[in-house]
């Protein structure tokens, strides 16, 4: 199925500007021709984003004097003495969890439901359904997180304490994670809720970049496919996906971005307590969150203003990161895809 | 096959018929965005010129106009809201502009000298209050409650600073635990483990309930402060309503709330509990020792404390005001606290503070803002005013300390 696409690909894109002269010559003369000022002004402005970035982490670096950068700040244990800042044990371990189980399972959950979503926009709905449809997700994407954590604390937590959580635990109690006694609910803050708030979050963006990169697949492509006889699934699997397949990683990285970073929804429904969780039900923080709640008190004890502003560097260290990676990633399948990109670009 | 190849037509069909509707939409959404212009635009130009009213110092008639800045703890908002408007009634060239962002962040705004006035649950140590030139003024008394959600009992429960100090430790877990029941003769109590839940801000509230504990038993870990190493478990909640909506979801809970908020918790069908004095720490079986949180008894406390003060000194936790012979309890470090000799009728109560600079960049408008304090400390700790916010009025003796600071402060004659 792959070769007769890709071929179908390129005369097709070539084919416009085919008409006026060869094609060969026109694509690469577009960007020669670009003005030298335009572009004498272009380059420092596309390195404003680098030199920030370095800024902020210098900035960051400094304030925190790395002066809790040993081994236990790797640790588990957050230990804050307020009358003894500075024998205090600032470990950010936990925390570090606590983002990873929250923002991980959100990003599966919002990625899976992204792509159905998207899928059934570009291909089986009708198109009336699905303006209005993407028309509901672009809202969504639009409300303050802020919001999403009002709701979730004040409508979704006692219901989810109420019936959402005991009626899990009597169902799923024997699968490890899911049960524990019954005062491990308390008030619906925790994991679960947290978990669903941030999904709920990452979706609408998730959705977009999806829905638009397979929208973006160029019609011909799909034509073609349906032509050769493949049912809509056979062209959205074999087609749609792999052509896109750059955007939805895109997607991802973008989502798990956001996941990372939200505090204040979180600092409302995640439960707040510091610990091993020991069920789905059970309370927890993520570092941004984290960082969140104490920065008022930071301001009394400048040990603890230092651990949070460490802690914040290594959170944004963690984005840098995962955006490197996922661009690695994203290049390595735009090669494999189209191996005959080179000629193009 | 067939449905498939009838597809993309359709959809090109669309296309064109939509190019009406479309350009509708684009002179609803220019519609929209041209609303959201002018409406940014005149918060724009309002925020400007409350700004440029701030930094006026024209003359207008009766003299300068100055605004007067407030910053802090979420607990003194209502208070200047409250006070603010009726100090401008009296004098329309000053208005008092309150923002409630947190002690913390009202100690460090009034240190770096962005704000007039810094609002704090937790006074300054007198030590590094005079490092950055600042006073400590006790504005009015506030006291703290411990709520519970424990259904089938309608009662206050006894409870004491060691019998809590043990629940938030882990010590006791169940609500049925022979120290609970021996203070509680006739309440049959459930054999619920107890949630107790904790402020995950930062927080005056958490400053005077980890007090408390600090001081009423000897085996509390880790000390006393605006944030606290909690228990594994114990989930923590924003702010003070953030407590009680928390607390009203989390059956057999327990919760320090401010008392601001007692109405909002008893709405929400919280009750709150008679807290054991010293003797009731020392012999937790004589119910005749704990005390409601009545005005009465909260002010009590206060006078108490601060009549036997020596030296005289306003900087101070009113936490279990009267341990013999204590050391009073101080943020971070240095600087020795005076200690009363008195025992405490409601032992949960504080001080709010606000603090302000004895060197101030403007002695013009430092004259206005020591004048707005005044006449909070005379006027504003009428009955009428503090009962609004559910405070307690300052006592004689802590407002003649405050008139005594006030009057150290560099203004302009």
């Amino acid at each position: 199925m792959d070769e007769p696409i890709s071929p179908g690909d390129r005369p097709a894109m070539g084919r416009s500007p085919g008409i006026s002269e060869p094609a060969p010559p026109a694509a690469p003369s577009a960007p020669v021709r670009a003005p030298s000022l335009r572009r004498w002004l272009a380059s420092p402005l596309a390195l404003a984003p680098l030199i920030l970035l370095g800024l902020v982490v210098a900035v960051l670096a400094i304030a925190s004097e790395g002066q809790y950068f040993g081994l236990s700040f790797w640790g588990p244990v957050w230990e804050f003495i307020p009358t003894d800042p500075a024998g205090s044990t600032y470990g950010i371990a936990l925390f570090a969890l606590g983002t990873a189980i929250t923002a991980g399972i959100a990003l599966i959950l919002a990625s899976g439901l992204s792509l159905a979503i998207a899928i059934a926009l570009t291909t089986y709905l009708p198109p009336r359904t699905g303006r209005i449809l993407t028309t509901l997700t672009d809202l969504l994407a639009g409300i303050p997180s802020v919001v999403y954590g009002i709701w979730g604390f004040v409508v979704l937590a006692p219901y989810f304490a109420s019936t959402v959580e005991p009626n899990l635990r009597n169902a799923l109690g024997w699968l490890p994670g899911f049960g524990g006694p019954e005062s491990a609910i308390g008030g619906g803050t925790g994991l679960l809720l947290g978990i669903f708030i941030l999904t709920l979050m990452v979706i609408p963006l998730t959705t977009a970049v999806m829905r638009e990169s397979l929208r973006s697949v160029p019609r011909d492509v799909v034509e073609a496919g349906l032509a050769l006889g493949a049912t809509p699934w056979e062209v959205v699997r074999r087609v749609r996906l792999r052509v896109a397949r750059r955007g939805l990683w895109g997607a991802v990285f973008l989502g798990f971005g956001r996941a990372i970073g939200e505090s204040v929804a979180l600092a409302m429904v995640l439960g707040n307590t510091i610990q091993y969780p020991p069920s789905i039900y059970g309370g927890s923080y993520t570092i941004a969150s984290f960082i969140f709640t104490q920065l008022d008190s930071a301001f009394f004890y400048p040990e603890l203003l230092r651990a949070l502003v460490e802690f914040a560097l290594v959170i944004l260290l963690i984005t840098i990161a995962f955006n490197l990676l996922g661009q690695r990633a994203v290049s390595g399948v735009r090669t494999r895809t189209v191996p005959g990109a080179g000629g193009r670009a | 096959m067939s449905g498939n190849a009838a597809a993309p037509p359709s959809a090109n069909d669309s296309l064109t018929a939509r190019s009406p509707s479309r350009a509708r939409r684009g002179t609803l959404t220019t519609g929209v965005a041209v609303g959201i212009a002018v409406i940014l635009l005149v918060v724009g130009l309002g925020g400007g010129y409350l700004i440029g009213k701030n930094l006026a110092t024209s003359s207008s008639g009766n003299g300068p106009s100055y605004t007067i800045t407030e910053t802090g703890s979420t607990l003194i908002y209502p208070l200047m809201n409250l006070l603010g408007p009726n100090f401008t009634a009296l004098y329309p060239n000053i208005q008092v502009s309150p923002a409630g962002t947190g002690s913390g962040t009202g100690i460090s705004s009034a240190e770096a000298g962005l704000v007039d006035i810094g609002g704090t649950d937790a006074y300054l140590t007198p030590s590094v209050a005079a490092q950055h030139n600042l006073i400590n003024v006790p504005i009015a008394i506030s006291a703290q409650l411990v709520f519970y959600n424990l259904p089938g009992v309608n009662v206050h429960l006894n409870l004491n600073g060691t019998i809590l100090a043990m629940i938030w430790a882990g010590k006791i877990t169940q609500w049925n635990n022979p120290l609970i029941e021996a203070a509680n003769p006739g309440v049959s109590l459930p054999a619920q483990t107890i949630i107790p839940l904790h402020r995950s801000d930062g927080s005056g509230d958490t400053f005077m309930f980890t007090s408390l504990c600090y001081l009423s038993w000897s085996g509390w870990p880790g000390g006393y402060g605006t944030t606290y190493s909690w228990q594994a478990g114990q989930p923590g909640y924003q702010g003070n309503s953030g407590m009680v909506t928390g607390l009203s979801d989390t059956k057999y809970g327990i919760a320090y709330i401010g008392i601001s908020y007692l109405a909002e918790a008893q709405a929400a069908g919280l009750q709150y509990a008679a807290l054991g004095d010293q003797a009731a720490n020392v012999n937790g079986l004589n119910p005749a020792n704990y005390i409601l949180p009545s005005p009465a008894n909260i002010s009590m406390d206060a006078n108490l404390a601060l009549q036997n003060l020596q030296p005289p000194s306003v900087a101070i936790s009113l936490i279990l005001g009267g341990v013999p012979g204590a050391t009073h309890l101080q943020l971070g470090q240095g600087g020795t606290m005076p200690t009363s000799t008195y025992p405490t009728p409601y032992p949960d109560t504080n001080l709010e503070y606000t603090l302000i600079s004895t060197h101030p960049a403007s002695p013009a408008k430092q004259k206005w803002v020591v004048a707005f304090l005044e006449w909070a400390l005379s006027y504003g700790n009428l009955p009428a005013y503090m009962q609004a916010v559910h405070f307690l009025p300052l006592t004689a003796e802590v407002i003649g300390y405050d008139m005594q600071a006030l009057s150290s402060v560099s203004v302009s004659a």
